[in-house]
């Protein structure tokens, strides 16, 4: 057995540990199933058309295994993705401050096999409490007559989840530097991951609704709980479309079965989750990712956008609410199917800049790393720094980003120009060349503030250049909007991601029929956003050069 | 055994290891001192493959710290200035964690644990939990655990910091049998008296540099070219520190021990000079009660390096 996981076992699973843990585990899940098990069988009362009066109908444990069911899928998600993840992410962490990572580093074990070790050891007293629930889940399936292989379905995708879950939480603790912060970010990152995100897959992005188990759940059981269930019953038929939209994943111009996209998904997640986590039990100062990585990662998630919104951009069509509202006739008017799509591509941009945005952060060296390389090719008399080491400047890899962006970004304008969906009246050039340029501009100066300041200096200057004039704008746009409409776009114009948006708005001004004058303050904010972006960017990159010549 | 050549290490502007060449022989305990910040624990850390050093060589035997870590771990034996533990763990368990982390099988590791325990006098505690230990016996699991994969180097930082004066003896005994067993061994301690009698070699280190290094006999020898003479004398010092100011090897009048007539003064100058110094401060009125050479010990030589009042070139 992994040395690591005895070790967990023995710190978590002592005499007391399993009483304790298992007489808990006990009492809540049968609480919640029983209670859920006799709530759902009970016959449900309705009004019967011929006598006007309210009438019980007969009881089903069926329908009442089949409402514990997900009760009881809920707590075994406490158990392991909460509890078991906010565990994992501090034990790493403490870990880490204690020096006790430092033994297992300089054990001769694999990295790979000492992050298995920890992912697996660190919660057995969650997967013990887990077992518990397993005898409860056995009467769900029998009494509920659920399907195995849906089951298998769901817990395959359960349990990859859960793998993912704890190996975030363990990359958290090894990049986060305190460790009391680190339970709570860890889990800030796995609900930010794997539900916040997943909420943009409703505007058409549909891969990242497969980082969570919910698209298998809808998929594969929720349908079979409502055949015989008492949710068919009801009018409100919500569930329904749900579970349609989960019963396959667009992809190009092809489909892919939930459960293979979510395994797809998470896998990619998995591993690069996995080379962070590597490098950092390699030595604990290197970058999470290296360059190579960060550029093999992104390429992947530029083409899985590429994937999900190519349908959308060539024909019009789309998954998740946008999908539905589409499909549902209610963009019939070109301005509102326009502002669908505008409201995608600023997505599209924004989920793009923000990722780089972090790799940014993680790949550009500070300016330790590059003063450390710097030192090296001095002592070694060479002539720089090779691309691709971590102690190199992070502008190559920054502006190739940037290029991958603009390629996938003018892949899919290419499609909506040349689709009949949308009717567009720009060209090519008016809607690529001022994206194109914001792009650039502000990568640039991101790729330098990084590189001059440490993190405090770095997140403060993004928050101050791009959150202030936005909650500015908010203040004066409830304030004085109408009289200041200009200086409330200039504002906004700051931040980068703004200005995707209100390009387009302006390029679509005649379809949206807007005023004459929003159009030249739309148009003149735009050039301000440049402008600043220029700037900064200009004398950001002007002082990195100096300090590293001086 | 362990050879550091040319040894950096930057903490941003910082320069923690500056230049840094020394060598341990196998079967010798070598002893880093130096005052807190010099450098000791980086220098430590970076040969234990825990930091990554600027530039610079480390090798092991034949095998390179830097390019082959993996191969340099298995050893290497490693034991930091504080002991953390995992309280959960008995003792026992926590030992034959890291002998299974080290690939033995389970009839090896009942064996080594065994033997590391009683090397370590900790066989009585054997099923307490780490987190019961008192810090000193801490010290002792942690010791143990360094032991049970039998490393070739054996990296101690501050071994005797948490340790009781008879545990203090009883790890100077054990580390001296495990160096005649042939391991190389380096200690790092700012307690002199501690190294003194356990060392074969010292490096005195201070601002990342190594200011000295070699045998105490050695660098107490190197030291007699600046001794220092111990004056007791009646009446008033001013006397005293008026004629020690004329004579030009003399330097540093100094009040020993907080007493207004006995001092220490620094001499420079040969050893024959010092007989013509006692007879011209008689000459010149002072009542000399007693005057004596003082031998120069390491700790003299410590206290100086590290009030920057001597400076050795380091070759």
């Amino acid at each position: 057995m992994n040395p690591l996981i005895l070790k967990g076992i023995r710190e978590n699973l002592r005499f007391k540990h399993l009483i304790a843990a298992g007489l808990f585990s006990l009492i809540v899940c049968s609480t919640v199933y029983l209670t859920a098990f006799l709530q759902g069988s009970e016959g449900k009362f309705s009004v019967n058309p011929e006598t006007k009066e309210w009438v019980k109908g007969e009881d089903s444990p069926v329908n009442g295994a089949r409402n514990a069911f997900t009760f009881l899928l809920a707590l075994q998600g406490f158990h392991l993705m909460f509890l078991g993840t906010g565990r994992v992410a501090s034990i790493t962490a403490e870990e880490r401050e204690s020096g006790l990572l430092d033994y297992q580093r300089m054990t001769p074990m694999n990295p790979l096999s000492k992050i298995v070790g920890y992912i697996f050891g660190i919660p057995s007293r969650e997967y013990y409490m887990f077992l518990f629930t397993l005898p409860f889940l056995g009467h769900a399936i029998i009494a509920g007559e659920l399907p195995w292989g849906n089951i298998i379905h769901l817990y395959s995708v359960f349990f990859c989840s859960v793998i993912l879950y704890h190996l975030t939480a363990h990359a958290v603790g090894l990049v986060v530097p305190k460790p009391r912060a680190a339970s709570w970010v860890s889990r800030i990152v796995v609900l930010g991951l794997y539900v916040v995100l997943p909420g943009l897959g409703q505007a058409g992005i549909s891969f990242l609704s497969f980082l969570t188990i919910l698209p298998t759940y809808f998929g594969k059981i929720l349908p079979v709980i409502q055949e015989e269930g008492d949710h068919k019953k009801s009018d409100f038929d919500y569930e329904s479309q749900i579970t349609e939209f989960w019963q396959d994943v667009p992809f190009f111009d092809f489909t892919i079965s939930p459960t293979t996209f979510t395994f797809l998904m998470q896998g990619l997640l998995i591993l690069a989750l996995l080379v962070t986590g590597y490098r950092k039990w390699r030595n604990q100062a290197l970058p999470a990712l290296s360059k190579p990585s960060a550029f093999f990662i992104y390429s992947i998630f530029q083409l899985l956008l590429l994937g999900c919104l190519w349908t959308f951009f060539d024909r019009g069509e789309a998954s998740g609410l946008i999908g539905q509202e589409l499909s549902a006739n209610e963009f019939y008017r070109k301005e509102e199917r326009i502002m669908g799509l505008i409201l995608v591509i600023s997505i599209f941009f924004s989920l793009s800049v923000l990722f780089i945005l972090c790799l940014i952060n993680i790949c550009c060296p500070n300016r330790h790393l590059y003063l450390k390389g710097i030192q090296r090719i001095a002592k070694f008399n060479l002539a720089r720094i090779p691309r691709i080491a971590d102690e190199s400047s992070g502008l190559f890899l920054t502006l190739i980003l940037a290029a991958i962006t603009l390629f996938t970004y003018c892949l899919l304008i290419s499609l909506a120009l040349d689709s009949e969906a949308w009717e567009l009246t720009s060209t090519f050039h008016s809607l690529s060349l001022i994206p194109a340029a914001i792009l650039m501009l502000a990568v640039i100066y991101l790729q330098a503030s990084r590189e001059l300041w440490f993190n405090l200096g770095f997140w403060g200057f993004v928050g101050l250049l791009w959150i202030t004039p936005l909650l500015a704008s908010l203040v004066i746009g409830v304030g004085w909007g109408e009289e200041n409409m200009s200086l409330i776009l200039r504002l906004l114009a700051i931040n980068p991601l703004s200005i995707i948006p209100m390009h387009w708005m302006y390029e679509h001004a005649d379809i949206g029929n807007l005023p004459e004058e929003i159009t030249q303050n739309l148009e003149s904010a735009i050039w301000f956003g440049l402008l600043i972006a220029g700037v900064f960017a200009s004398v950001l990159q002007a002082r990195l050069y100096f300090l590293r010549k001086k | 055994m362990i050879q550091v050549q040319d040894l950096k290490i930057h903490y941003g502007d910082f320069v923690a290891v500056d230049n840094l060449s020394f060598s341990v022989k196998p079967g010798t305990v070598f002893g880093l001192i130096g005052p807190n910040g010099a450098g000791k624990t980086t220098t430590i850390k970076a040969i234990a493959t825990l930091i990554e050093p600027t530039y610079g060589e480390i090798m092991l035997g034949e095998t390179s710290v830097l390019h082959q870590p993996e191969q340099a771990r298995r050893i290497l034996g490693y034991m930091p200035d504080f002991p953390p533990v995992y309280d959960d763990l008995r003792v026992e368990e926590f030992c034959d964690l890291f002998a299974h982390a080290y690939g033995q099988s389970s009839v090896e590791r009942k064996e080594k644990v065994e033997k590391a325990l009683a090397q370590t006098e900790l066989t009585t505690k054997r099923r307490e939990l780490c987190k019961s230990l008192s810090r000193g016996m801490k010290q002792r699991a942690l010791l143990a655990k360094t032991l049970v994969h039998d490393p070739s180097v054996m990296l101690l930082d501050e071994p005797g910091a948490n340790l009781d004066p008879k545990a203090r003896i009883d790890m100077r005994k054990l580390l001296r049998k495990l160096a005649d067993q042939g391991k190389t061994i380096l200690v790092s301690s700012h307690v002199l008296t501690e190294l003194q009698d356990l060392c074969d070699e010292i490096g005195i280190m201070r601002n990342g540099k190594m200011v000295v290094s070699g045998s105490i006999e050695e660098i107490t020898q190197r030291k007699q070219s600046a001794r220092t003479l111990e004056v007791e004398i009646a009446g008033e010092s001013s006397k005293l520190s008026e004629w020690v100011e004329q004579w030009p090897t003399l330097s540093e009048l100094k009040h020993r021990d907080e007493s207004k007539t006995q001092f220490d003064i620094i001499h420079s100058g040969d050893r024959e000079e010092i007989p013509e110094i006692l007879s011209q401060m008689v000459a010149h009125g002072i009542k000399v009660i007693s005057f004596t050479t003082r031998k120069s010990k390491v700790e003299d030589l410590f206290l100086e390096i590290e009030s920057g009042s001597t400076e050795f070139d380091q070759n």
